[in-house]
């Protein structure tokens, strides 16, 4: 079905290839798979159904790892022992870990769609959320529509003009100096002179200063765009192209109830398989299996093994960095070469959903330059009364450094003082929050392997290689880093490989 | 205030780092401090302790953040310098050059800020080394990333 797909041209950018083909697996032969994450689940999943003995060991006590969703009576503690309970109402959630899924990760959506788990749409960009500069328009935020729109029309007017001077004769012929003009008319809602004034077409894009109606009170009033100077002096203009990278182009989904139902729906298909709260403390393997001592969380110091034919290990690496492991050197200094990620992510409650009550913002975010970078309002949900559960912050680098350092309660507070200078509303509307700083996450130690293109050239392909009996796999065995359709392909690729190997041994050990 | 160099490096927080490359300055803190002007406390206080806790005393998950309070491997200054200069384990590099950071979203101490921070830590927490490390010395220890081509 594959190449009749590929004929048409529909899978030509997809990395996923559909089901994997796992046929002739060794009678008996097992697999030990370490992590319960998007990676872990994928392997177990196909294995299992490929006839192999599986069995996974997850530190935590619930499937999904990343994928996760924290809810109203969830209970999160994070290295150095702080704990926070989840106060949403019902029904309500934020994302942690990832948040959105482009239409081309067809792993991922084959699998939620396998699972049995429904999406719906995911807005990366909402025209009437805001672009905000703490420095420009007296901190007033713009709508991105706005900035989109005259950002556009003073471009065009710009370059109609340099045509229209000449200026462009050495580069373009006469006749397309022509089709360039009106496409720049068009594209920029320039008038007959080829300017960019307030108008009815201009409004259209940028909103009008007084919405047509009907009736007598109908006559719509344009709006003033706004000067380019001020476009240019605001940066805003960064803040354009936030839907056209091709991760974040239309259609992008979430799955409804939060990104976790994916991983808990993966867990309730492997059932017993998993082996939640397992801490991996040692992996060792000879010529005729892997054996991994882990202790029960709940009872520390039991000494339990798991054997198997081989092992697909998915622990984050900052965390298999620990472990001790008996592979070769290429593998172990690539397991230690990978920086992870400091990222920040905050949801808020509020008493009731005033971006759409008051400002008309139903899903999609607003970029700031505040610290708190994002705000990422509910996809879902809409129109409900009630209270409101938005993504208050979603930060990287410096201050999600800076935030990490920070206790959970101090992190929630500075969000919603940041939050203020855009959304007013939020000293009187807030309820309660939860912070997720990921460099404090007992089950990764970090957000995800941010490989430099010096370090991928030298340790990439060390990471990902077989070595004996043991295969890695996860976000950071991939070149969709952060991403959880690296995860999937990566561990559809491991598995793919390990099964191969399988084969060619045959039986088990 | 730079986009990323290399978009491919960086796919999941190049939207989300839009804004932020937008701010007035990101090498502030929120209490609009910058990462330049701070020494070995607040360098401390404000970026090492997210995970080596504060008073470091380390911590345990599915792995450990070491304790830095009685590490007897801080008995090597040039130990930790090359440890905050260069990363280890996930530990993000902090002696990346400014310019290079983008890449791995790390931050950039100078060689100063890197021996003031190596000093705090080796006389705080309950350590006592009274051996310093000296800016000099800490710029003749290898660094990540390459130089810029003149």
């Amino acid at each position: 079905m594959y190449q009749a797909m590929d004929g048409l041209g529909l899978a030509a950018e997809s990395p996923y290839r559909g089901p994997i083909d796992l046929q002739g697996a060794p009678k008996g032969a097992s697999v030990l798979i370490l992590g319960a994450g998007m990676a872990g689940m994928t392997a177990a999943f196909e294995l299992r159904n490929a006839g192999y003995r599986v069995q996974v060991l997850e530190y935590n006590a619930r499937a999904g790892g990343r994928n996760w969703s924290l809810r109203g009576g969830d209970t999160y503690t994070e290295l150095g022992g702080a704990s926070q309970h989840c106060e949403f109402d019902k029904g309500l959630y934020i994302n942690p870990g990832p948040w959105r899924i482009p239409y081309h990760h067809q792993g991922v959506l084959s699998y939620a769609k396998r699972l049995g788990v429904p999406l719906e749409p995911f807005f990366q960009v909402n025209y009437n959320a805001y672009l905000h500069s703490s420095t420009a328009f007296g901190g007033k935020p713009r709508r991105y529509r706005e900035i989109k729109a005259d950002y556009q029309g003073h471009v065009a007017e710009l370059l109609a003009k340099a045509t229209r001077q000449n200026a462009l004769d050495a580069e373009v012929s006469k006749e397309d100096q022509e089709k360039l003009l009106q496409s720049l008319k068009d594209w920029g809602t320039l008038d007959k002179n080829y300017t960019y004034v307030a108008s009815d077409a201009g409004s259209e894009r940028r909103g009008y200063q007084k919405d047509p109606g009907g009736g007598l009170s109908a006559r719509p009033i344009p709006s003033q765009p706004i000067g380019l100077t001020d476009i240019l002096d605001s940066k805003l203009w960064m803040g354009i192209p936030t839907g056209d990278t091709y991760d974040m182009q239309t259609a992008l989904f979430q799955p409804v109830g939060g990104m976790g139902r994916i991983g808990e729906a993966f867990g309730r298909e492997l059932g017993t398989l998993i082996r939640y709260n397992s801490k991996v403390k040692q992996i060792h393997q000879d010529e005729r299996s892997v054996t991994v001592s882990y202790e029960d969380t709940a009872s520390p110091g039991t000494a339990l093994t798991a054997r198997a034919d081989w092992c697909v290990c998915t622990i984050p690496l900052p965390i298999l960095a620990e472990i001790p492991m008996n592979v070769g050197s290429p593998m172990s200094t690539a397991i230690a070469a990978v920086p992870y990620a400091s990222a920040i992510k905050v949801g808020l409650q509020f008493k009731r959903r005033f971006w759409e009550e008051d400002e008309h913002i139903y899903g999609g975010i607003t970029y700031t330059d505040l610290p708190i970078t994002n705000i990422g309002y509910p996809n879902t949900g809409f129109f409900s009364s009630g209270k409101g559960v938005l993504l208050g912050a979603y930060i990287w680098g410096l201050h999600a450094m800076e935030f990490t350092a920070m206790s959970p309660a101090e992190r929630v507070q500075k969000v919603v003082e940041f939050g203020s200078r855009i959304h007013p509303q939020y000293p009187v509307e807030f309820d309660n929050g939860i912070a997720v700083a990921w460099h404090r996450s007992p089950f990764t130690m970090g957000c995800y392997g941010m490989w430099s293109t010096d370090a991928r050239a030298k340790h990439y392909d060390d990471l990902c290689a077989i070595d004996g009996r043991i295969v890695l796999a996860g976000e950071h065995a991939s070149f969709i880093g952060g991403w959880q359709e690296g995860a999937v392909t990566s561990s559809l690729d491991a598995i793919g490989r390990l099964h191969q190997r399988a084969v060619a041994q045959g039986a088990a050990a | 205030m730079k986009l990323p160099a290399r978009p491919a490096a960086c796919i999941v927080f190049w939207v989300a780092g839009i804004a932020a490359s937008a701010s007035a300055d990101d090498s502030a803190f929120t209490s609009g401090t910058t990462l330049s002007s701070i020494s070995g406390p607040e360098i401390y206080a404000h970026i090492c302790q997210g995970c080596h806790m504060p008073g470091g005393v380390g911590a345990v998950g599915a792995g450990y953040y070491p304790k830095l309070a009685g590490d007897p491997a801080l008995v090597s200054w040039q130990y930790v310098a090359l440890t905050v200069l260069n990363g280890k384990d996930g530990m993000p590099p902090f002696g990346l050059p400014a310019d290079q950071v983008m890449e791995t979203r790390a931050a950039h101490l100078s060689d100063a800020q890197i021996a003031d921070v190596v000093n705090y830590v080796r006389s705080s927490f309950g350590n006592h080394y009274k051996d310093k490390a000296k800016p000099a010395q800490v710029a003749a220890l290898p660094h990540p990333g390459h130089p810029e081509p003149p």
